[in-house]
């Protein structure tokens, strides 16, 4: 809880390039254990935003099962935590504790909380953006805490886009958010967003009694954050252009719009809180052309405490260009197992845009490719959703668009498209 | 002036940037000029990978004996090794070349160079000396299989006379003093002081007619095919050295080289002016011009004349 983890960034690439190469590609594996225990171990201080949809759509087993959720994860809080709980309808309000500001959990501010979670009611409209601003309002008075939020909804947000979007800037960077969708009537694009901009993971939950489940499982993934924030910096050559930094496990998220300029040669990519845990990032460089035999540092990756300034690890990106094609034209197969997961996750994208907007033709084509992608790379889940949207006669190959396809698998498949799969030694993803 | 990384305005003299915190003192690049090379090697601002030691050396005795090593353009790192050192009344240089296809190749150059360098500098014979050498890469074999390995030359001067010893297609030229060294009309072809034991080989010169000035010393340890019949190695098997001693007549400079640069040298004409250590790196600069295919190392010691 207290440890300060220490952390361990590994490099995946093919440095080669051939005389005309100017893409250098390199997957990031970045680890972090908590096993170092240090003398001064203070427990790092968190806090936790519960935010509870309680719109009309809401009312019914759904409510019933909110609370339950909610009054789960007050239990799942850890002594001392700093936390509130918000109910969000058009607007957003802070049931508890009494006033705009954290209390620490205690066995006597979690029945409290509880007492007041379950005098929730449903009734009103959705305005997510709202409800975030309140949450940042409330967490901004710990600025040097692991800042977290649970949001659940089961609805459409009724805000204009550019109000939620505006919403989400002002939180960027604030806090982090993990969503939750409830039933089938909400709109994954809008948690999506909500995940990309506060770095967080948002997920369908099918049946509403799992959702206790999975608000114990966010709050405690949250607890054993040990860093608050920590970030990506990296340096290109002068002549180089950093053209994307992504990550792509355990889901895919595109950091490159999110740079901070250092200086021209240098940015910060944000990437959350961490605990033990390791993610993967991609990273791409395009490189001018450079002389056969020589070799630059294409990329020089720095993990960051922005707090401290301290670097807890660092490695090199490295580009040689060479007239040798066999060490050219190999792909690293990480590279190529995570430039496949994108791809899969673009295509169901689109497949699934396609389908919604009556482009039959498109939609079959981008699903059925995705289903075979699937398959190839080991995602068996993500291949039999696929299975239910897109028929592909194994055969002749030729596939169709299914009818009738149950709203729930709709879902499931886009929630689920941007989780990717490890890659296993044999060299078949798992 | 402006820095380097940053481009904010800084002033001569400044130890970091104040707009940045990079470092204004720092080493300057090889490519790009900035003076931005970090702890690392690499340059904060263009990224190249600052040539290492090994990557382009030079040595120049007192005596005017001078060397240089280069990684040349199309190799990633250099294999070749070279010593050069005086031991008062002797001058001793040992050029060595990793042999491509081996592993670890420039481990084995190393470590040749320096046994047979120090074993002829204590007064050991060049048979003695090559066999140390041999014994020295072996050692560095995990198995037969792995066996690093690189060619040899060595070359000892006392007085007047020259020594050579050698093992592959690393050469020795006899470059007499005064004598116009061009090429086509001087008929006075010179040869290297190593003979080949097939027959010259090893790539463009013969196909191109035109003979390398200089008397060639040694002879390549090669076939037809240009592949190299005699090393150091672990699986080189029962390699003798081959030793050949002349005296001179006149003075003139010994060269020692390895195959990225005598790859070039037909029509090619020698520099007649400076230290040799200026000659070594003209016929450098030659060799990268003409396309710097492999690594290159050049010694050059001076006998007789104003230099011996």
């Amino acid at each position: 809880m207290g440890d300060q983890p220490t952390f361990s960034l590994h490099i995946d690439q093919n440095k080669f390039l051939s005389t005309d190469g100017r893409e250098v590609h390199a997957i990031l594996t970045i680890g972090s254990t908590g096993a170092v225990t240090t003398t001064s171990a203070t427990p790092a201080e968190a806090a936790e935003v519960i935010i509870v949809d309680t719109s009309g759509s809401m009312s019914g087993g759904k409510i019933r099962e909110a609370r339950q959720a909610a009054a789960t994860a007050v239990q799942s809080l850890r002594d001392g935590v700093f936390f509130a709980v918000v109910s969000g309808t058009d607007t957003a309000r802070v049931i508890y504790p009494h006033g705009r500001q954290l209390v620490r959990a205690s066995r006597a501010t979690r029945t409290e909380a509880q007492n007041a979670i379950g005098r929730l009611s449903a009734n009103g409209g959705t305005s997510i953006g709202q409800w975030l601003l309140l949450a940042a309002d409330l967490l901004a008075a710990h600025p040097n805490a692991i800042r977290h939020a649970i949001l659940m909804t089961d609805g459409q947000n009724n805000e204009r886009a550019d109000v939620f979007a505006a919403a989400l800037a002002r939180c960027e960077g604030a806090f982090v958010c993990d969503s939750l969708g409830v039933g089938a009537d909400w709109a994954p694009g809008e948690l999506r967003k909500v995940a990309e901009a506060l770095l967080g993971t948002f997920d369908f939950v099918r049946n509403q009694g799992d959702l206790a489940d999975f608000f114990r499982k966010i709050t405690q993934t949250s607890m054993s954050k040990t860093l608050a924030e920590l970030v990506m910096r990296v340096w290109v050559p002068q002549t180089a252009t950093l053209k994307f930094v992504k990550q792509v496990s355990p889901t895919l998220l595109d950091l490159t719009g999110k740079r901070t300029d250092v200086n021209p040669l240098t940015g910060d990519y944000p990437t959350g809180s961490w605990g033990a845990e390791e993610r993967e990032y991609h990273l791409c460089v395009e490189v001018p052309p450079g002389q056969v035999g020589s070799e630059i540092r294409a990329g020089w990756v720095k993990l960051l405490r922005p707090d401290t300034q301290e670097v807890l690890a660092s490695g090199n990106v490295l580009a040689q260009w060479t007239d040798d094609l066999a060490a050219s034209t190999q792909i690293n197969r990480k590279v190529a197992h995570y430039t496949g997961q994108a791809e899969l996750h673009e295509l169901i994208q689109d497949g699934l845009s396609a389908r919604a907007a009556g482009q039959v033709e498109v939609a079959t084509a981008r699903l059925a490719k995705a289903r075979q992608l699937a398959t190839e790379s080991g995602r068996s889940d993500t291949a039999r959703l696929l299975d239910k949207v897109v028929e592909v006669d194994p055969h002749s190959g030729t596939a169709r668009l299914r009818r009738g396809v149950d709203k729930a698998d709709e879902i499931e498949l886009d929630t689920g498209s941007v989780r990717t799969s490890r890659l296993r030694k044999d060299g078949e993803g798992s | 002036m402006n820095c380097p990384v940053c481009e904010a305005p800084v002033l001569a003299g400044d130890s970091f940037c104040e707009a940045c915190g990079q470092r204004l003192d720092a080493p300057a690049c090889a490519g790009c000029g900035a003076p931005a090379v970090d702890a690392d090697g690499y340059c904060e601002r263009c990224g190249l990978r600052q040539p290492t030691g090994r990557d382009h050396a030079e040595i120049e005795l007192a005596g005017g004996a001078a060397g240089v090593t280069d990684k040349g353009l199309r190799r990633a790192r250099n294999e070749d090794a070279m010593a050069l050192l005086s031991t008062g009344t002797a001058t001793v240089a040992v050029v060595c070349d990793g042999v491509g296809s081996s592993p670890r190749a420039d481990e084995a150059s190393a470590v040749a160079v320096e046994t047979a360098a120090a074993a002829l500098a204590r007064g050991a014979s060049a048979v003695e000396a090559f066999e140390l050498a041999g014994h020295a890469v072996t050692k560095l074999a995990s198995s037969v299989e792995h066996a690093p390995a690189c060619t040899y030359v060595s070359a000892v001067v006392t007085g007047g006379e020259i020594t050579i010893s050698w093992a592959g297609d690393t050469r020795a030229y006899w470059l007499p003093a005064g004598e116009p060294l061009t090429t086509d009309d001087t008929r006075r072809v010179v040869e290297p002081l190593t003979t080949d034991d097939t027959r010259p080989v090893g790539a463009p010169p013969a196909a191109t007619g035109a003979e390398p000035t200089g008397e060639q010393l040694t002879e390549d340890d090669a076939a037809p095919t240009g592949e190299i019949t005699a090393w150091l190695g672990a699986d080189a098997g029962d390699v003798e050295p081959r030793v050949r001693t002349l005296a001179p007549a006149g003075p003139g400079l010994l060269l020692v080289c390895s195959d990225g640069l005598w790859r070039y040298l037909a029509g090619y004409a020698f520099p007649r002016s400076g230290t040799p250590l200026e000659m070594a790196r003209a016929m450098l600069r030659h060799a990268l011009d003409s396309g710097g295919q492999d690594n290159v190392t050049i010694v050059l010691i001076p006998l007789g004349g104003p230099h011996g």
